[in-house]
């Protein structure tokens, strides 16, 4: 410490010039320990759950608010014992469950459903994704057809199964059509929505960088809309179920295969309420499993890598 | 170690002298005075206005700066430096007039590190290499250097929002650096971080310019920044932005933002900056 430092006033321009031009933090090594010390200081390490913490914090809640639900329904039945054939209590429902498993109906509709679904899914994101690449990137196809995408997200696909068995017959084509104009706009608006979202920062320095068109949209663009993409992809499957299950329960026979709408048909049609009950189960519980075997852990591991997850470390 | 001395040069030609600086006597503009001289930046009679009717934001700004110089632009909001910087930068174009890099394009930084958050550090660095054509076998062993350089090499692995404002800048000063371009433009860099930050950050870039050689233009409205680092400080007017004066400070060596001399420089040019705003009251 120079002594002019301690004293009471300092004059301008009193100092000696030596103590204060020049680099006086001493050696590269110094430095570096000091900067060192100022990242230490300035981040804090991540506190990740530990798998305890994270089973109670997920999977207990909904477990237990199902059971709390099984349970009032099971109550119900025993108290005010409504009529069987209209109010079927849980354990009814088991039953047809079971016996649709020891059939093998239940085998077949589970995995002819969800084939369908998934490859139907595949070819919309097959469609949508470089839909969605060209309406974000080309203004005036946006501007022509962005409206009518948006119009079809609306427009509830069960509403072309009549035109499509019309075109295709009862066949699977007619399946895939009614998946495809469920999902493809939703996938579409979701990658749009995506890019639309991009910090206009991050084009720049694509730009800057020395980006062409290509390596801009696969190396910028595209991973930059990932969290906006990922949402259309979400709700793209959630479309494709629910459009493939319409479709199901509305064209049966010809060369359709027989799938959980199918079955769902069925036991409407056999007065079979308990049947018709337990497959709307099968069906949700299908929808919940895809979502929390696929998607959620994708959507938490992108999330989290770019430090959006916030729930993450909190 | 003698003291900082210091030119300025009245780009107005209206002259002024203070005490302690020695002013040019030469009013000419710069591109006359350095025509003979190997240039690395060239403007020339540069204007930009947003849109046909728009206001001017530019007016004709001329301007060389030689290789290796360290160039800071100064000036309150609105003054178009920001701008300048982009159309040097090739990221906007002027309405008239022209700029020549000599080198061909640029390296550019942010004010917002403005990293990829879906890549680690070094992953950001690696695609700026990538970008410019550096084989992918290197790229790993490159990015790790210009990281060290910037006494990150621990951090390669983490990605942006695991780093701090500051080290997020060293990042971006990696990757500027990875394009590997003689002239580095640099937007209000380190505006957004706490003054110990943007000390310890200063004294690294200076380093970074002096080893590499890189010719630097620096946009900032921190007057203290531009008296610290610049070889040159250029102040601009705003509305429309014009180059007011100019200081040339004779380097010797490093200089520390709480030295006497920096602080000399800092009271006269602010005194210019406000007298600069002053000028927009009604």
């Amino acid at each position: 410490m120079p002594p002019e430092t301690s004293t009471d006033t300092i004059v301008p321009g009193s100092l000696e010039p030596d103590t204060t031009t020049g680099s006086t933090t001493g050696s590269r090594a110094d430095f570096r320990t000091l900067e060192a010390g100022l990242d230490a200081l300035q981040t804090s390490p991540l506190v990740e759950k530990g798998p305890w913490r994270r089973f109670a914090d997920g999977v207990l809640p909904p477990v237990v608010l199902v059971l709390a639900l099984i349970a009032a329904w099971q109550f119900y039945i025993v108290i005010a014992r409504p009529r069987p054939d209209l109010t079927p209590g849980p354990l009814d429902v088991l039953t047809s469950i079971t016996d649709l498993w020891s059939t093998g109906h239940l085998q077949t509709a589970v995995v002819t459903s969800l084939s369908r679904g998934g490859i139907g899914f595949l070819i919309a994101v097959a469609i949508g994704t470089p839909l969605g690449l060209l309406l974000a990137e080309w203004r005036l196809l946006r501007r022509a057809l962005g409206p009518l995408l948006s119009g079809l997200q609306v427009l509830p696909s069960v509403a072309w199964v009549p035109a499509a068995i019309l075109w295709f017959g009862l066949s699977d084509a007619t399946v895939y059509f009614v998946v495809l104009m469920g999902a493809v706009p939703s996938i579409a608006n979701g990658l749009v929505a995506g890019v639309d979202q991009i910090p206009p920062q991050l084009r720049r320095v694509g730009t800057v960088l020395g980006a062409n068109r290509v390596e801009m949209a696969t190396l910028v663009v595209l991973p930059a809309a990932m969290p906006g993409y990922l949402a259309g992809l979400k709700q793209g499957w959630a479309f494709s179920w629910r459009s493939l299950m319409a479709a199901e329960i509305i064209a049966v026979g010809g060369s359709i295969g027989f799938g959980l709408g199918s079955m769902l048909q069925q036991s409407r049609e056999l007065a079979d309420l308990p049947g018709v009950l337990a497959t709307i189960l099968v069906i949700l519980f299908v929808g919940i499993l895809v979502e929390l075997v696929l998607f959620a852990p994708a959507e938490r591991r992108l999330l989290r890598r770019r430090g959006l997850y916030l729930t993450a470390g909190r | 170690m003698s003291a900082v001395s210091v030119t300025e040069r009245d780009r107005t030609g209206s002259g002024s002298h203070r005490p302690g600086i020695s002013v040019s006597t030469d009013t000419a503009p710069a591109a006359v005075v350095a025509a003979d001289v190997e240039t690395a930046i060239r403007v020339d009679g540069l204007s930009k206005r947003f849109g046909k009717a728009g206001p001017v934001v530019l007016d004709n700004i001329n301007l060389t700066i030689r290789p290796g110089e360290f160039v800071c632009l100064l000036g309150a909001s609105g003054c178009g430096k920001s701008t300048l910087l982009n159309i040097i930068a090739g990221l906007e174009h002027p309405s008239e007039g022209t700029v020549t890099v000599a080198s061909g394009k640029s390296a550019v930084m942010f004010q917002e590190s403005a990293l990829f958050p879906w890549l680690t550090a070094s992953r950001n660095v690696e695609l700026a290499l990538k970008l410019r054509g550096v084989p992918h076998g290197r790229r790993r062993g490159e990015a790790l250097e210009l990281l060290d350089l910037v006494n990150l090499a621990d951090a390669a692995n983490k990605r942006p929002h695991e780093l701090s404002g500051g080290m997020r800048q060293r990042v971006a000063l990696a990757r500027s650096l990875a394009q590997d371009r003689k002239v580095l433009l640099m937007d209000e860099p380190f505006a957004a971080l706490d003054a110990i930050t943007r000390d310890l950050l200063h004294e690294e870039l200076e380093r970074v310019w002096r080893e590499t050689g890189r010719t630097i233009v620096f946009v900032t409205h921190n007057v203290r920044e531009a008296a610290r680092l610049g070889q040159r400080v250029l102040l601009m007017s705003s509305r429309p932005g014009r180059i007011r004066n100019e200081w040339r400070i004779v380097d010797d060596g490093p200089r520390r933002i709480e030295s006497p001399e920096v602080s000399r420089l800092s009271i006269e040019i602010t005194n210019h900056l406000r007298e600069e705003i002053r000028r927009n009251a009604a």
